[in-house]
């Protein structure tokens, strides 16, 4: 069997740089410079610590750090499904940094305590860099939720679009026994998750955006495409992870539910990835090994 | 080993090597160098990466053996960046942070201490200033406004463990 760490490893390291690649789009693109800077450097941060991550990986998987991000197949990425996703639009781009960061704050903060030195040294770097991150993000979220009404919507259904996938961030890791029991990772996903629902579930309703965690979303039917026959017939959905149950327990938001399915950490993405994955790696497969 | 190579030769020839990207302030000011270790077999540097996303890391180490080349060309050298300690802004030398005003980008806040707007504009060294942005031109700047002189300038991202309380929090 292999060595638990590289589960851990890709995930956090794949997370960085999909989410990375996907913000970088936005470069030239948003609607004002300062923001265009931001979201471009919190871009090129991402892809550093994917770097980093990726520095550390290498010593123990073999493969250069190069080959690691470009070099794999879609099927060996365990990035979380909501980094994929596309940016759509700005709403929906700053709904997803709110919960990714919020996240990523609370699993680094555990890992601060890993039996894993190197990942705890890096992770020690993150977390110093990262607080600009979060802090941007949370500034975001009170604008649009005190703005002008429209603003106020469209970020309450961009967070409603990107909560369920937000929650699959704390879909168990590979081997995440081994890794808990070890001290490579001090606290389970499902207790992280806890932490996390507790803090977002908290800003959220004191927003008034309790409706995020509370709707109840119907299970995806998969999209309806001809037949032979010409007869339109719900196409089989894939195989994703569907939105979880959160519940409102004595006042706490808690995941009630198994993860059911499974998604990104096992190396099953959406639709969305492999278009990204074959831009990102378009000129690594073209000339492997290509330097600059 | 070559006898003349010492220590003290090796960080006296490492205060010459600039930040490629603020040619004012040397990466000894910065506190980017954390550790020379001269044996008979070898030169050793360690060097602390300071921002991750730093593109100019490369040209550090390449600077860094070009300037110990120039005392030994022939020594096992070896430079590399490592993530213990974590850099933060705390390294930087009272020199540096008069080095990184001197090039336009006010010093970042010290140990945590004040709120993280409180900086001196460069033009007017007025301190009513606002923080515009904490992501500037590079990964390590801030962009400000200076409220008495109307112009915009640039900070140095503070980075440190303990970091400033925002205006409401204090």
């Amino acid at each position: 069997m292999s060595d638990p760490r590289l589960s851990l490893l890709f995930a956090l390291a794949d997370d960085e740089l999909i989410l990375g690649h996907r913000l970088s789009e936005w470069t030239g693109w948003v609607p004002y410079i300062e923001e265009d800077l931001a979201l471009s450097s919190i871009a090129q941060d991402e892809i550093a610590h994917a770097r980093m991550l990726l520095d550390i990986l290498s010593v123990i998987d073999g493969r250069v750090p190069d080959a690691l991000a470009l070099g794999r197949a879609p099927g060996e990425y365990r990035n979380a499904v909501l980094c994929e996703l596309p940016n759509t639009d700005f709403a929906f781009t700053l709904a997803r940094h709110w919960l990714y960061d919020n996240a990523d704050d609370v699993r680094l903060r555990a890992l601060q305590g890993s039996s894993f030195k190197e990942l705890r040294e890096a992770v020690a770097i993150f977390l110093l860099e990262e607080r600009y991150h979060l802090e941007h993000a949370d500034a975001w979220f009170h604008r649009l939720a005190d703005g002008p009404v429209d603003a106020r919507h469209r970020f309450a259904d961009a967070l409603g679009a990107a909560i369920g996938e937000a929650v699959a961030l704390f879909e168990p890791i590979e081997n995440e026994g081994a890794l808990v029991s070890d001290g490579v990772m001090p606290r389970s996903s499902e207790d992280l998750l806890g932490e996390w629902l507790g803090r977002i579930g908290g800003m959220l309703d004191e927003a008034g955006f309790d409706q995020v965690l509370g709707a109840r979303r119907e299970p995806s039917t998969g999209e309806m495409v001809p037949t032979s026959t010409g007869e339109m017939e719900a196409k089989e959905a894939g195989d994703v992870l569907e939105p979880p149950d959160v519940k409102r327990i004595d006042g706490r938001w808690v995941h009630t539910d198994e993860f059911r399915g499974s998604g990104g950490r096992r190396g099953k993405h959406s639709d969305h990835f492999e278009p990204l994955w074959s831009e990102m790696t378009a000129l690594y497969r073209a000339h492997p090994g290509a330097r600059w | 080993m070559v006898k003349t190579v010492t220590e003290d030769t090796v960080r006296e020839a490492l205060r010459a090597v600039m930040d490629p990207e603020i040619p004012t302030c040397s990466i000894t000011d910065l506190g980017v160098v954390h550790d020379v270790r001269i044996t008979s077999e070898k030169i050793e540097i360690d060097l602390l990466p300071t921002f991750a996303g730093c593109p100019a890391l490369d040209v550090i180490r390449e600077d860094v053996e070009a300037a110990i080349r120039k005392l030994t060309s022939d020594a096992d050298l070896r430079v590399r960046f490592v993530n213990d300690p974590p850099w933060t802004t705390d390294r930087i030398s009272v020199g540096g942070r008069e080095a990184l005003g001197a090039y336009g980008i006010t010093p970042p806040v010290l140990l945590g201490i004040g709120r993280k707007e409180a900086r001196t504009c460069p033009y007017c060294g007025s301190e009513q200033t606002i923080e515009e942005s904490a992501f500037g031109p590079t990964p390590c700047r801030t962009v400000h406004y200076c409220s008495s002189c109307r112009n915009p300038f640039e900070g140095f991202k503070t980075k440190t463990a303990s970091p400033p309380q925002d205006a409401a929090a204090s």
